[in-house]
C-alpha cells in the first residue's frame, strides 16, 4: 500500500483523478531514487537467496571435509572453504536465511509493538503517555547492543532468544518514532472533522491516523532492519547470538577466521561482505523511502 | 528553564530506578552464577562448598534483599565487589573510564569532521553524481559491521607490513605518539560509521533551510553563494544536528564493545562483555548504570541545548 | 705448498673467532625483558590450588616453587628429570610408603619471610583436607591426588615427611606438576586471589586486570645466577586473531601453549621465517562423555557404537587439521610414558577401517535395539566456544552414518559443569588436561567411582581394583602392563571414548633461548632458565 502526503491525496480525491497503479509508482521511484532501486534491489536479492537458500547451495553447509580444508575459491568451492572443509559460499547463502529471518523478526517485532505502544500513547496522551514514555526511556537508555548483550545472556543461545533479545531494544524507537508521527497528525483538520463527525476514537485511530503512519513506520523498519542485522552480527562474534550450527554471517567471522585469515583471507571477507552488502541494501532502500514518504523532506 | 532542568533530572532519576531494576532483574534471569563459573574454572562441582561460597558472596540471601542492598551501596557510594576479582569494583572500574571516554570523544569528532564537511558539500551539489558517491561511501560505512573493519584493518596490517598498532595500552604520558597511533585506527573505525548519521542529517537539514525563503531572499539581495550557506544555512541546520550527536554518542557505545574487543582497548565496553560472561554482578550492575547515566546525562545536555537554541521548545505538551 | 704466514694467522684468528661466537651462544646474558601471551584475564588471579585451568597456572609459574619440578631445560616429564627446587634432596623409604623430603635452606618468601617445612605441611594439609588443617581452600579441585597420605610431618625446619596409607610410587611425580606449588604458611589462601606470595624466580609487581601482569627479578632468588631476565610481561589478548597477530608482528614473544594450531603455525612460519617452532604434545585430550545413569547410554553397546563410529584419524585431520595424535586414556608414547603403542592402539575402536568399524557400530547399535525403522534421536551438548562446536558437528556428522541423529546443544560455559554434575545431557564432547603424565592422577579423578570429575559417572568395581592396583604396583614394568591394560578397559567399557591427544605449536621469537616447551602445558614456563639473546 503506498501512502502520498495528505494533501495530494485529498486532491486527487476531490478532483476525481485516477490513482496511479503499482508499476507506475515503481518506475517512478526507480527513476527518482536511482540509489534506492539499488537498495531494493539488494534486499530482494537477499530475501530470494535466503528463501531458495537450498537451491542455491552448492553443499551441505554444516557438512565437514577434511580433505578441503582452507581450499582456495575455485571451481570446487566457489568462495573457498573453511579450516573444516565446510563451503564458504553455501554458508554465506544459507547465512542469508539465519540473517534475514532474525533481522526481518526482530525488527517486526519490535517495530510492530512498539509502534502499537507510540499509536497508543500518543493517541490518547495524558498520564498514559506520559508513564509510557518513562519507560520506553529506560529500555532506550542503554545503546542497542548493550541491551541485547545482557538479555541474551540472559537467555541463553538460540534463535527465538537472540530475536527476542534485538527485538526489545527495537521497541522504544519505534514508539518514539511512531509516537512522534501520531501528535504531529493528530491535529490536522480532517482528524478533527473525523471527531466532529462522531467517530469513536478507536476507528479513528486505527482507521485514519495509523494509514498515515505508514510512511514513518515503513522507514523506520529498513533503518532498524539493518541495525538488527548489525545487532545479529556483532552478538554471533562475540559468542552470544545465533548457535550452531546454523550458519551465521557473524560467527563466520569470530575466532576461526581470524586465526586462518592469513593463510585463507576469504574466510574473513566474504562473510563480511554479506552483512556489508545486506545492511548497506536496507540503508539505501530506507534512505530512499524517507526521502519519498516523509512529506517534509520531499524534492522541490 | 530551571524548573526545565529540574523535571529533566527528575525523570532522569526515575528512568534509572527503572533501568536498575530491569538490569538487575535480566542478569539474574541469566542461567548460572558466579558461584558455577568459579566450578567451572576449577572442572568440577561440590553441593557443599558451593553453599559456602554463596553465602560468602551474599548470594544465598532473598532477590529483593540483595536489589535493596545494592541500592544502599550506591546511595553511600560503595559499588560494592567484585565477585570474579575480590576486589572493589570501583577500583577496577575507574582505570577502564578514561579509556572508553578518550575513544568515544575521538570517535565523536572524528565522526563530526568527517560528517558535516561531507553532508554540506553533498547538499550543495544534491543529486549530482558526487552527491551520490558521497552518500554511497558514508552509508557505506554505516553498513559494515564495525568489528570487521577493524579485524581487516589488524589482519591487513600485519600481514602487508608486519606491524599492529600496540596491543598493551600505552598511555599519553608514557609514549604520546605510541598512544596516538594506538586511538588513532579505532577511532577512525568507529568514527567513520557515526558519521553517517551525521552526514544525513547535516545533508537534509541543509537542503531543508536552503529551500527556505528567505535564502531565497538573501540570494536575490545579491550576497554571495558561499556566505548565504554558510552564514544563514549552518546556523540554522546546527540544532538538529546537535540533536543527532547526542544520540550517536550513546549509538558509538554500543559500537564500542567490539571495537575494543578487537583493538584489545582495555575500556568499560569490553570489560562489560567479560564481566557478563563470568557473571560478575556487581560490575555489571554498575557498568550498565554508568553507561545510562552517561546517555541520560548526554541527552539532557543534547535537550538543553536543544532549547538553549530554539527557544519555542519547551517539556510537555 | 706452503701457506703464506698471514694465512695462517687469518686462519687462526677465524677459529677463535667462530670458537667465541658458539660459546656466546651458548652463554646466557642477563637482563632483558620479554612479553608472554596470555590468552584470557587470570581466572582467579594466582590461586593455582583454586583452579584448573593453564590461565591461572601459567602466568603463575614464576611466582611460585614447587619441592621438585621436571627440569625446565629438557622435554620429557620422567622421573629421571625430576630436580629438586625447594627440596633439596628426597628419598623414598619403607617400600613406597614414606616420602622424606630435606628442604632447601636459606629461601625467602618474596615478602622476606623465610621458608620452612611448615609451608610444605600447611599446603598439604590444607590441599588433603586434613581435620586440622589451619586453612580451607574455596575450592579445591585436585583434593583426591592426596586421599592416600596419611599424615604430613615437620619434625624440624627443614624436613617434611609423607606418610601415606599404602605404597603409591605415582606421588612423586604429582608434586612436580605445575598444579602443586607451595603457598606460604603466613598469607591467608584467599590473598592469592589478588596477589602472589611465592619463593619462585620472579616477583608479581603488577596484575592490572584484563590487560597484563608485570613480574619483576627475584633478587633473593635461591638459585644463584638466576634468573637471567631482569622482568616479564604476561599480555591479556582475547582476541584470537589480535594475539596471533601481535606474535607475528613482534609485540609478544612467546606463545600462549596450546594456543597455536597446526595451521596458525604455518601461517606464522610463513610470515616470519625466523621464528622457532616446536610442535609438543599438551597432555590435553578431546573425549566423549556420556551420561551412564540414563538411557540410552546406560547400555554399553550403545556406548561402544558411539566410540565405533567415529574415525579418530579423520576428527585429528578435520578438527585439527593433523595437529593432534591418536591415543587412550593415557598420553601416547613418545610423548608420555604409559600410552599405549601404536600396534595396541589399531585394536580399539576408531581405529580401524572406516567402513568396518562404521559395520561394527551398526550392528552394536542394532543388538540394542536401534535401527532405521526405530531411530536413536540425541542431543549433543557441547561448550559455546568455536573448537568445541566444530568437534561436536564433527561428531555429528560421524554419528549420523551409523544411524544416530544428534542435534547440537550449545551450552555456556557458566552451565556446563553444573550440568554435567546433575546429570542434565545426554552425550556431549569434552577436553580434559592432565596436570601431570600419571596414570594416578587420570584415573582417580577420570574415572573414579564419585569422582566429581567423573562427568560420565561411570562406576565400575572392576575398574576401581585395577586403578588401586597399578596404584600400588612398584615393579615399573608390571605397571605399565596394569596400566596398559586399565587403559584398554576403559576403551572396551567406552566410559569416555578418547578421541585424540591435541598437540601445540610452541612459537617463540628466535632471541628467546632457554625456553623449552614440556609434553604437558601445565608444567613449564618457571622462566628462571630464559633468557634473551638480542
Amino acid at each position: 500500500m503506498a501512502t502520498r502526503p495528505l494533501g495530494v491525496e485529498a486532491a486527487s480525491v476531490s478532483l476525481g483523478l485516477r490513482r496511479p497503479g503499482a508499476w507506475t509508482v515503481l518506475a517512478r521511484f526507480c527513476r527518482k531514487k536511482p540509489l534506492g532501486a539499488i537498495g531494493g534491489l539488494l534486499m530482494v536479492v537477499m530475501f530470494l537467496t535466503a528463501v531458495f537458500a537450498n537451491q542455491l547451495a552448492t553443499h551441505d553447509p554444516i557438512a565437514t571435509d577434511a580433505g578441503q580444508s582452507l581450499a582456495r575459491p575455485g571451481p570446487d568451492h566457489w568462495l573457498g572453504s573453511d579450516h573444516l572443509g565446510r563451503d564458504i559460499y553455501s554458508r554465506v547463502v544459507h547465512g542469508a536465511r539465519v540473517s534475514l529471518i532474525v533481522g526481518l523478526a526482530s525488527t517486526l517485532l519490535g517495530s510492530v509493538f512498539g509502534g502499537i505502544i507510540g499509536l497508543l500513547s500518543g493517541y490518547v496522551g495524558g498520564k498514559t503517555d506520559l508513564i509510557t514514555q518513562r519507560v520506553m526511556d529506560i529500555l532506550q537508555g542503554l545503546p542497542l547492543l548493550v541491551l541485547a548483550l545482557v538479555m541474551s545472556a540472559a537467555l541463553g543461545p538460540s534463535i527465538p532468544n537472540v530475536v527476542l533479545a534485538i527485538s526489545i531494544p527495537i521497541i522504544p524507537r519505534a514508539a518514539r518514532v511512531i509516537r512522534a508521527s501520531v501528535l504531529s497528525i493528530r491535529e490536522m483538520q480532517y482528524v478533527e472533522a473525523a471527531r466532529a463527525v462522531g467517530l469513536r476514537h478507536v476507528r479513528i485511530a486505527f482507521r485514519h491516523v495509523l494509514p498515515n503512519t505508514m510512511g514513518p513506520f515503513i522507514v523506520l523498519c529498513t533503518a532498524q532492519l539493518g541495525s538488527a542485522i548489525l545487532v545479529e552480527a556483532a552478538l554471533s562474534f562475540l559468542g552470544l547470538g545465533v548457535p550452531e550450527p546454523y550458519p551465521s554471517w557473524g560467527r563466520m567471522l569470530s575466532v576461526s577466521a581470524a586465526e586462518y585469515a592469513q593463510k585463507a583471507p576469504w574466510l574473513v571477507l566474504f562473510p563480511g561482505l554479506a552483512i556489508s552488502l545486506a545492511v548497506f541494501g536496507s540503508n539505501l532502500l530506507g534512505d530512499a523511502l524517507r526521502d519519498t514518504l516523509d512529506p517534509r523532506l520531499r524534492g522541490a | 528553564m530551571k524548573t526545565y532542568i529540574a523535571q529533566r533530572l527528575g525523570i532522569g532519576l526515575l528512568t534509572l530506578l527503572g533501568m536498575s531494576i530491569v538490569i538487575f532483574g535480566m542478569l539474574r534471569l541469566a542461567p548460572g552464577d558466579i558461584v558455577d563459573i568459579l566450578f567451572s574454572t576449577g572442572g568440577y562441582v561440590n553441593p557443599v562448598e558451593r553453599v559456602a561460597i554463596e553465602k560468602e558472596l551474599g548470594l544465598d540471601r532473598p532477590v529483593w534483599v540483595q536489589y535493596l542492598e545494592w541500592m544502599r551501596q550506591i546511595l553511600t557510594g560503595d559499588l560494592g565487589k567484585s565477585y570474579r576479582y575480590d576486589l572493589p569494583a570501583w577500583e577496577i572500574i575507574r582505570p577502564l573510564i578514561p579509556v572508553t571516554l578518550e575513544l568515544a570523544i575521538l570517535s565523536l569528532i572524528v565522526s563530526v569532521a568527517l560528517g558535516v564537511p561531507l553532508g554540506v558539500i553533498s547538499a550543495v551539489r544534491q543529486d549530482t553524481p558526487l552527491d551520490y558517491a558521497l552518500r554511497v561511501f558514508s552509508l557505506a560505512g554505516l553498513s559494515m559491521p564495525s568489528f570487521w573493519l577493524g579485524m581487516v584493518i589488524i589482519l591487513g596490517l600485519v600481514a602487508w607490513i608486519g606491524w599492529i598498532p600496540p596491543v598493551t595500552y600505552v598511555s599519553p604520558s608514557e609514549n604520546f605518539w605510541l598512544h596516538a597511533v594506538q586511538f588513532a585506527l579505532p577511532s577512525l573505525a568507529v568514527g567513520y560509521r557515526s558519521s553517517a548519521l551525521i552526514m544525513r542529517i547535516t545533508r537534509s537539514s541543509l537542503l531543508e533551510v536552503m529551500r527556505e525563503d528567505y535564502i531565497r531572499t538573501a540570494r536575490a539581495k545579491g550576497q554571495s553563494g558561499s556566505v548565504v550557506i554558510w552564514r544563514h544555512a549552518l546556523q540554522n541546520a546546527i540544532l538538529p544536528v546537535v540533536t543527532v550527536i547526542g544520540i550517536e554518542f550513546a549509538f558509538l557505545i554500543g559500537g564500542l564493545v567490539v571495537t575494543e574487543t578487537v583493538f584489545n582497548l582495555p575500556g568499560l565496553a569490553r570489560f562489560l562483555v567479560e564481566a557478563i560472561l563470568w557473571r560478575d554482578y556487581p560490575i555489571v550492575q554498575n557498568l550498565v548504570m554508568f553507561i545510562a547515566i552517561v546517555v541520560i546525562v548526554s541527552n539532557l545536555v543534547v535537550d538543553m541545548l536543544y532549547g538553549f537554541l530554539d527557544p519555542r521548545v519547551r517539556y510537555g505538551h | 705448498m706452503r701457506r703464506s704466514r698471514i694465512v695462517d694467522a687469518a686462519l687462526s684468528a677465524l677459529a677463535v673467532l667462530a670458537a667465541a661466537s658458539l660459546a656466546s651462544a651458548e652463554t646466557p646474558k642477563s637482563g632483558g625483558h620479554l612479553n608472554l601471551m596470555q590468552r584470557e584475564d587470570l581466572s582467579q588471579g594466582f590461586a593455582v590450588h583454586e583452579t584448573s585451568t593453564i590461565a591461572t597456572s601459567f602466568p603463575s609459574m614464576p611466582c611460585f616453587n614447587n619441592l621438585v619440578v621436571f627440569d625446565q631445560t629438557k622435554r620429557a616429564e620422567t622421573v629421571e628429570n625430576l630436580v629438586g627446587e625447594l627440596a633439596e634432596k628426597w628419598s623414598w623409604q619403607d617400600n613406597y610408603r614414606n616420602l622424606v623430603f630435606f628442604l632447601r635452606r636459606n629461601v625467602k618468601w618474596h615478602d622476606g619471610q623465610p621458608f620452612t617445612s611448615k609451608d610444605v605441611k600447611f599446603t598439604f594439609d590444607m590441599l588433603r583436607e586434613a581435620p586440622d588443617a589451619p586453612a580451607k581452600l574455596r575450592i579445591n579441585p585436585r583434593k583426591d591426588w592426596y586421599t592416600n597420605v596419611e599424615a604430613i610431618e615437620a619434625a624440624d625446619p627443614y624436613t617434611v615427611v609423607f606418610r601415606l596409607k599404602r605404597p603409591q610410587p605415582g606421588l612423586l611425580v604429582m608434586l612436580a606438576s605445575g598444579y602443586t606449588p607451595i603457598y606460604a604458611a603466613h598469607v591467608n589462601p584467599a590473598a592469592y586471589r589478588t596477589g602472589c606470595i611465592g619463593t619462585g624466580p620472579f616477583k608479581m609487581k603488577e596484575w592490572r586486570k584484563g590487560e597484563f601482569v608485570d613480574y619483576v627479578k627475584n633478587p633473593d632468588y635461591f638459585m644463584k645466577g638466576r634468573p637471567y631476565l631482569d622482568s616479564l610481561r604476561y599480555v591479556v589478548i582475547k582476541e584470537r586473531g589480535t594475539r596471533t597477530a601481535a606474535l607475528q608482528a613482534g609485540q609478544l614473544d612467546v606463545s600462549f601453549p596450546g594456543e597455536t594450531t597446526k595451521t596458525a603455525a604455518e601461517q606464522l612460519k610463513k610470515a616470519v621465517p625466523g621464528l622457532v617452532i616446536t610442535p609438543v604434545a599438551q597432555a590435553v585430550s578431546d573425549n566423549i562423555i556420556m551420561n551412564t545413569k540414563k538411557p540410552p547410554f546406560d547400555n554399553l553397546k550403545v556406548r561402544l557404537a558411539v566410540s565405533y563410529a567415529i574415525d579418530r584419524k579423520a576428527l585429528i585431520s578435520a578438527v585439527h587439521q593433523g595437529g593432534a595424535v591418536p591415543g587412550a586414556s593415557q598420553q601416547p608414547k613418545p610423548y608420555g610414558v604409559w600410552g599405549l603403542l601404536e600396534k595396541d592402539l589399531g585394536t580399539l575402536p576408531g581405529y580401524g577401517k572406516i567402513e568396518d568399524m562404521r559395520a561394527q557400530a551398526r550392528k552394536l547399535l542394532a543388538e540394542a535395539g536401534i535401527t532405521p525403522q526405530n531411530p536413536l534421536k540425541v542431543e549433543m551438548s557441547t561448550r559455546a566456544i568455536a573448537l568445541y562446536v566444530d568437534m561436536a558437528s564433527f561428531v555429528i556428522n560421524e554419528l549420523k552414518q551409523v544411524g544416530i541423529e544428534a542435534n547440537l546443544k550449545q551450552v555456556e560455559t557458566a552451565q556446563c559443569h553444573s550440568m554435567a554434575n546433575r546429570g542434565e545431557y545426554q552425550i556431549g564432547d569434552n577436553l580434559t588436561g592432565l596436570g601431570v603424565d600419571e596414570p594416578d592422577a587420570n584415573y582417580y579423578e577420570n574415572y573414579a567411582c564419585g569422582s566429581p570429575r567423573n562427568y560420565s559417572q561411570y562406576c565400575s568395581e572392576e575398574v576401581m581394583k585395577m586403578i588401586e592396583q597399578q596404584s600400588q604396583e612398584l615393579n615399573p614394568q608390571k605397571r605399565l602392563a596394569l596400566v596398559a591394560a586399565l587403559q584398554k578397559k576403559v576403551e572396551a567399557d567406552a566410559a569416555r571414548p578418547l578421541l585424540d591427544w591435541r598437540l601445540d605449536y610452541f612459537t617463540v621469537w628466535p632471541y628467546v633461548k632457554g625456553m623449552v616447551p614440556h609434553d604437558n602445558i601445565y608444567n613449564f614456563g618457571r622462566m628462571a632458565d630464559v633468557w634473551r639473546d638480542k
